[in-house]
Order: C-alpha cells, then structure tokens, then sequence
C-alpha cells in the first residue's frame, strides 16, 4: 500500500482531519468566533487575551468616503478582510505620506514591501473587502483596519520583511504541535507556507527550532538573511501556549489553530483562530499528528485548567 | 450510530440491486431498451408477368430470431389476402381487372442470431400428421437413385441416430458438393460433385428425408453488408435447410456452412419452398429485393414503454416512460449528473483533485453537454482570456465588485453576439449553441479565476483550472456511453444506489492520492534523518 509509510508516521490526511476531529469536535455554530475576525477579537476582549487593536471597523461603503482623513491619524496600520482566509486581502501599511501640493493634499501610503499607493487604491481595495472578494464564501464582509504590529528582534536575523507568526494547533485545549512561519522575499514579507515563507518545526518541550522547511523542502538557513535556522528559540514560550490552550476555552473549538505573534512589548498577543488549520506543520516538524491527537483523546485528563493542560504538552510531546 | 450508518449504506446500496434483480429475473423486464440498429427496413417490389387479376408471394413472418414489425402490404387499388396458417405468410393480392403495375411490400426487420449449439440424439420414429408433407421423397432417375444409395453406404455407416445421420449428410454436402451456379439438377450434381445453392439445398432435402428426417428448404434472403446499405443493393433469393430434430426445427446452411446455425444476417422469407416454387418463380413475376439498416442508432424507447406497461406492476407506474417525450430527454440528461458527482466527489476526496468551486465542473460539463465539446472549449478558453484580459484593465478603474462583474457578464452576452453573427454567416449554427445559464456560470468562473491568479498565482490556478477540466472531461465521457445514459433513465432507483456509494466516499478517511505526493518528501527527510548517526544532530 502506498500510503503505508505515512500511516507509519502517524501524518493526518485531509480525510481524516476533517472526518475524525473537525465534525466531530468543533462545533459548526462556533465557526463564526473564529471565521470573522471582528467577532473573534470581541470575544477575547472580554476573555482578558490580547489582540491587536482594531482602529476601525469598516461596514459599508458610506464610510468610505472620509476614510482618507480618518486614517490620517494613524502612523501605520494593517488592512484585513474580517472573513479571510490564507491571509488573501491583507495589505500593511507601514507609512502614511501626506503631500501638498498647491493646496491640495494628496495621501500616499507606503506599503510593507515598499510600494506607494495612492489612498484612492486603498479605499478601492477596502470597498473589494466589503462586496466579498477576498471572503471565505464570498459574501459580503467587513474591513478591518488594526494596529500594525511589530517585530520582535528575536526574528530580526530569521525574517524577510513582514512578521512571523507562531501557528499552534491546540487539541481539546493541549497544545499538540506548533510552528514559526518566517517571511520570505519569494512570500513577499507574507508568513505563509504556500508563498514560500519558512515553516519551521517547534518543540513544545521548549520552543526551539527543530526543523525547517520551504515549500516542503528541509532547509538549514533562512534564504534571504543567510542565517542559520536551527537553535532559535522563542521567549515567552510557555506564555505562548498557555495563550493558545485559553483559546479552546474562549470559542470551544476542539480542533483549533492559534496564530500568535510575539509583539517586542507586550509579548505574545493572538493574531487570529483558524477553525480548519492546514496539515503542512507536519512537514515543518517532520512528524505526524495523529499520535499525539490519539493520546490526548485518549489517554490525557479531563477537565484540566489551561495552564495544566500546556503543562500535560510541554511533558508529553 | 455506527452500525446505523452501515445499515443504512447497506439498505441503499443492495435494495437498487435487488429491484434490478427482480426486474430482470421476476417480470422478465430488458433493464435497458433495444437498440434500434441492428432493425432492417426490407421492400420487395414485385410485378406478376402476364394478364392476371391475383397473385401470391411470399413474405416474411416473425419466427425465433426474426420479428417483423411496420408491415406495409396494402395497394389502393387491391385486396391482399394474407395466409398465415403455415409457418410461412403468403400474401395474396387480387383486383377485379388485371394488375398492372408494381406492388410493393415493407417491414421492419429485426434480425438475431439463431444458435442451436447442443442437438440431442433423435431415435423418433413417428411423426404426427402435419410433417408427413416433409418426408415425401421426389421421384428420381433409376441411375441418380442408384448413385444415392452407394453414396449413403459410403458416408452413413454405421450411424444409429438421426442427429448423427443428418450432421454426416450436412458434412457431405457442404464440403463434397462444390458451389457451381449452372448445375441446376440432381442428375448433374451427382455426376460431376458440383451445384448450385438450391440444388445443394434439394440434395441435402433428399437425403434426410431418405434417413426418414422431415426436412424442408428455406427461402431466404442475405441482408447487404454494411458497408454496402447505404446504396441500393438487390438482393437475390437463397436457399437453405430445416430439419425436425429433437422436436425442433433446426437450422443447416450447406452453402455457407452452418449447422444449427442461422446468422442474423439472413433472413428467412419462406419456410417450404416446394409451396412458394412457382410464386417466386421468375417465369411467373419479376421481382426486385432491397434491406437496408434503419439508420437511426437510439434505442426504442416506444417499445420499452409497450413492455413496461405490460407487465402490469408498481414499476411500469413509476417509469419515467411514462412522462411526455421533452421530459423524457431532459431527465436523461439529468439522471447522470448524480453519477457525475460521484465521479467528482471520487475526484476531490479520494484523489484529492483540486477544482474551481464544488459544482463548478459539473455545470461546466452541462454547457458542453448543451453545446459542444468543441465548441463549449473554445468558448470557455475565449471567455477566460478575455476575462482575465478584462479584470485587469478594470482594475485600473477602481469600479465596485458587483458592476465589474456585471461588466464581464456584458462582455460575455457580447462576444455571443459576434459568435451568432460569424456563425449565421458560416454556416446555420443550431441555437442550442446560445442557452441562458451557462453565462452566468462562466462568469462567476472568470472571477474567482482572476481573484485566485492575484492570491495564489499563475501556477496554482492553472493546477486548479486543469483539475477542473479533468473532471469535466471525465463527466463529460459519461455522456458518451449512451447505454450508461439509458440504464439510469430505465432504472431511476440507482440514484439510491449513488446515495449509498456518496455515504461511503464521504466516510473515507483515508488518504488521498495527492497527499501521498505531498507528504513524499516529509517521509523522505524523516527517513534520511533516521538514517544519520544520532550525535550529528
């Protein structure tokens, strides 16, 4: 059989994943929680996790019209669709250049990647956010303009342009395996796997590197810095579990992906949930999930506060 | 809840297969109908010689292998008689003047293959009544008698059953006798070893019924060739055997070499031709004789609907037969698409196919269906670069989402005005080139197409779009194994059968096909990695 040396390893197919534990333990009436973004930082408002802070909400295309000024009072700031997916129809904007030019002022916004564009190409990018483009199901969505983050200088040598993020996949609440996306040239500053970004493999016991892949190749150093990937290893990282076991809690999802960003300040804050997460962390850890979803199905205690729960991973896994 | 999915998958899928079953074993139902084309459409024209107000010929009768249907016998100007009470029809027409002029006679003709392939051994030594008419030897020459005699001792030694006996006599005639058209009697054939079919035929007659065999001489007519129907091909009348063995009249050609046999190119007019001798004789008439396929190759549907409704049961009050003719089209159409989303479910979830949207492929596959393969490609391939083409000049212009759509839309109902008038001017194009609901579907494609070269790029998109038209081209061929299209029509209760199959791809948990790609290289490193001396880690 072909496929007897994935079974080996214990790899979670597409089949599996969503027959065995997304019907089965999350619940379809909490996908909203997760599926729009707004939704997902009011709940953790109120559940004491940090997010980044939304400047505006934009609804309709009325607001549209006096965004320009609005935006004004912002150094820097990200767009984001509130029902995206794979990060589709984020744009960060890193500058905000206010031109005059006999009388008139123009506003440019510089993005992450250099680009200028002018605030007309924005608000036209928004008013594609709000009529669906770039939603889970195509329908209608809101914008969202939030708190551009920082990087944390622990990445300053392991990232191209934009913000790694920690991916997370927490399982009836114990984290089960996690990975640090690090932006690179070929993903444009994006951390996304299918672009090319970095996927590199994180020991729960620690936080530290244990693999690293480009589009499913093993790599040893970040293409774009030189520097060598192995031996990172993240602060903060018992926080940064604990921070993704809490999110089972806040949206009751058993099957759950955590994106966390380490802020040089405020250490790690939750960027967003992904009720679906992909499969391709196997391959940045170089291990299948099925084992550990087994044992913590099987064989880890119930009811357990969120900070035994990470304990129960760091132990185990 | 485990064992209730398994049961119910199992009620679904068996109870579809058991209908067949009894369909097919209990009421006797075809589960598909007949094709139409191995139907021949058979004329004799004939015109008697002389002053005559009535006349006779043979026409054909439906017997095992043969059914006659559509008969056309009646002339305006005459009565016709037929006589049935034989084996054999022989129509009689009749006139208070003379007839002039040609009388023609037509039918459909479905021919099959006769095959008798085991003949138990015959020791009958009476017959009844009615086939003493078939043992009556003709008188012979002294010398010809003579020579049959010497013949028999020489070839029927020792044979104790009649079967043994008439397969010895076809043996002789079939390979001793050689085909010679200007040997016309027996006095000849027996002389020189040579013959014509009908005294091949006539020896055969003689010699069986001398062994005490009923045997008589079938009129037959060899349908054309197929290569040859589509031009007019006169036939010519042929002769061959029956003999009564076993209680059944069997057929032997010792022209053409078969025993048992009667292939289902030929056809049989006439079962005695010692009563039709003089009819078909061209002192008395002049006759010509033409058969070509019935160029329509569907299946009859008419006909399966008369044997539907015969078998009086709850499945001739559900049959879709049953519906007006448009809806009987449109449902054949339709009753596939399940079997379509097999095939893509099959596709996605099992080989991990990926494909725009989920149902994408499937109304795609329709508009080729309803327009052309050819045709539905092209368009779609003009229809998507000029999307894309489009997508990004309106980019430029910051237009809201749902008017640029619309705009695509327009340009769309546009180009299949330029199509209409390039199309008029070629050739008369059918209108079902141009239906409503493909428009909007090859909209919406273009929109997530180009949305999806900005997000994910080229490479991707086109991975996704040729995945896309694999399916389509696999429900596509669907289409074109027409029984597959009629065996759903005649059986609607499949679509149970492709619910239960659904269930058990949609309980597949298993891997797919593309992850075993995916994860290929994830399995090499870790085995790589297995392989290196631990402290180099």
């Amino acid at each position: 059989m072909i496929f007897s040396n994935l079974k080996e390893m214990g790899i979670l197919g597409i089949n599996n994943r969503v027959g065995r534990y997304i019907l089965r333990h999350n619940k379809r009436s909490n996908y909203p929680l997760v599926d729009n973004k707004v939704l997902t930082a009011l709940r953790a408002e109120a559940w004491g996790i940090a997010t980044p802070e939304n400047y505006l909400i934009v609804e309709n295309y009325g607001s549209l019209k006096n965004l320009h000024l609005k935006l004004l009072n912002y150094e820097s700031f990200v767009i984001k669709p509130a029902k995206g997916s794979q990060g589709n129809g984020i744009i960060v904007i890193k500058e905000i250049i206010k031109e005059e030019r006999n009388g008139e002022v123009r506003v440019l916004c510089r993005r992450s990647n250099d680009k200028l564009m002018d605030v007309e190409e924005v608000k036209h990018h928004i008013s594609g956010i709000l009529s669906g483009l770039h939603s889970l199901s195509g329908q209608s969505d809101t914008a969202i303009i939030q708190a551009k983050i920082d990087k944390h200088p622990i990445f300053d040598h392991y990232s191209y342009g934009g913000i790694p993020d920690i991916r997370v996949i927490v399982f009836e609440g114990f984290p089960v395996m996690s990975m640090v996306r690090l932006p690179t040239k070929s993903s444009d500053g994006r951390a996304n796997l299918h672009q090319g970004a970095i996927g590199a493999g994180l020991n729960l016991s620690d936080g530290r590197t244990n693999n690293a892949v480009i589009r499913n190749q093993v790599v040893d150093i970040h293409p774009d810095t030189g520097h060598k990937l192995s031996g990172l290893k993240l602060p903060f990282w018992q926080e940064i579990l604990e921070l993704a076991a809490r999110c089972y809690d806040m949206v009751e999802l058993g099957y759950l992906g955590a994106d966390i960003v380490l802020t040089p300040d405020h250490g790690p804050i939750l960027l967003e949930l992904n009720a679906r997460p992909g499969l391709g962390i196997q391959i940045a850890n170089l291990s299948g999930l099925v084992p550990r979803l087994e044992k913590i199905r099987l064989q880890a205690p119930k009811n357990l506060m969120a900070k035994e729960r990470v304990d129960y991973s760091m132990k185990n896994f | 809840m485990k064992k209730l999915i398994i049961y119910i998958t199992a009620f679904l899928i068996l109870s579809p297969i058991g209908i067949l079953l009894y369909k097919a074993r209990v009421l006797k139902l075809s589960l598909v109908p007949q094709m139409v084309d191995d139907v021949w459409n058979f004329h004799i024209n004939v015109k008697p010689k002389g002053d005559v107000s009535n006349f006779s010929f043979p026409i054909p009768k439906s017997a095992p292998g043969q059914k006659v249907t559509d008969e056309r016998v009646r002339h305006k100007d005459l009565e016709v008689f037929i006589d049935s009470n034989s084996d054999s029809n022989v129509a009689t027409w009749s006139s208070k003047e003379f007839i002039k002029g040609r009388i023609s006679y037509s039918a459909r003709i479905d021919l099959k293959p006769v095959i008798y392939s085991k003949i138990p051994k015959d020791y009958t030594e009476t017959y009844p009544k009615g086939l003493e008419q078939y043992l009556k030897i003709p008188n012979l020459l002294p010398e010809d008698e003579e020579a049959i005699n010497s013949l028999e001792t020489a070839i029927l030694e020792g044979s104790e059953d009649k079967t043994t006996l008439i397969r010895k006599i076809y043996y002789y005639v079939e390979e001793e006798i050689q085909r010679n058209t200007d040997i016309k009697t027996i006095h000849e054939t027996l002389n020189t070893g040579k013959g014509s079919p009908l005294i091949k035929a006539k020896l055969f007659n003689i010699m069986a019924r001398r062994k005490k065999v009923p045997s008589r001489i079938v009129v037959m007519v060899r349908m054309p060739e197929l290569r040859q129907s589509m031009e007019e091909t006169k036939l010519r009348f042929t002769f061959a055997n029956e003999v009564f063995l076993a209680n059944k009249w069997i057929p032997i050609d010792t022209n053409r070499g078969f025993f048992g046999e009667r292939p289902d190119n030929f056809m049989l007019i006439h079962r005695n031709y010692e009563e039709v001798e003089k009819l078909i004789s061209k002192k008395n008439v002049s006759y010509s004789i033409q058969a070509e396929r019935a160029r329509i190759n569907r299946y009859n549907k008419a006909e399966f609907k008369k044997e539907v409704i015969k078998s009086d049961s709850i499945f001739s009050k559900l049959s879709l037969y049953r519906l007006p003719l448009p809806l009987q089209t449109m449902f054949t159409t339709i009753l596939l698409i399940p079997i379509g989303a097999l095939v893509l479910s099959i596709a996605r979830n099992v080989i991990g196919i990926p494909t725009f949207g989920i149902f994408t492929p499937i109304l795609l596959t329709l508009f080729f269906k309803e327009t052309s393969f050819g045709f539905g490609m092209l368009f779609f391939a003009i229809v998507v670069t000029i999307g894309i083409v489009e997508r990004y000049i309106l980019d430029k212009f910051y237009l809201l989402a749902v008017p640029r759509l619309s705009i695509i839309l327009t340009l769309i109902i546009m180009l299949m005005l330029g199509y209409s008038f390039y199309a008029v001017e070629l050739t008369s194009i059918s209108q079902k080139h141009l239906s409503f609901f493909p428009i909007v579907i090859v909209t919406l494609i273009i929109e997530r197409l180009s949305i999806m070269i900005t997000e994910e790029g080229m490479l991707n998109t086109f991975k996704t779009l040729l995945g896309t038209m694999v399916i389509v081209l696999l429900v596509y061929s669907l289409y074109f194994i027409s029984a597959l299209e009629m065996f759903m029509f005649t059986n609607p209760e499949l679509l149970f059968l492709i619910i239960g199959l659904l269930i058990l791809v949609g309980k597949y948990k298993g891997y797919r096909l593309s992850e075993f790609l995916r994860f290929r290289d994830l399995v090499r490193q870790k085995k790589k990695m297995e392989s290196l001396p631990h402290d180099l880690l």
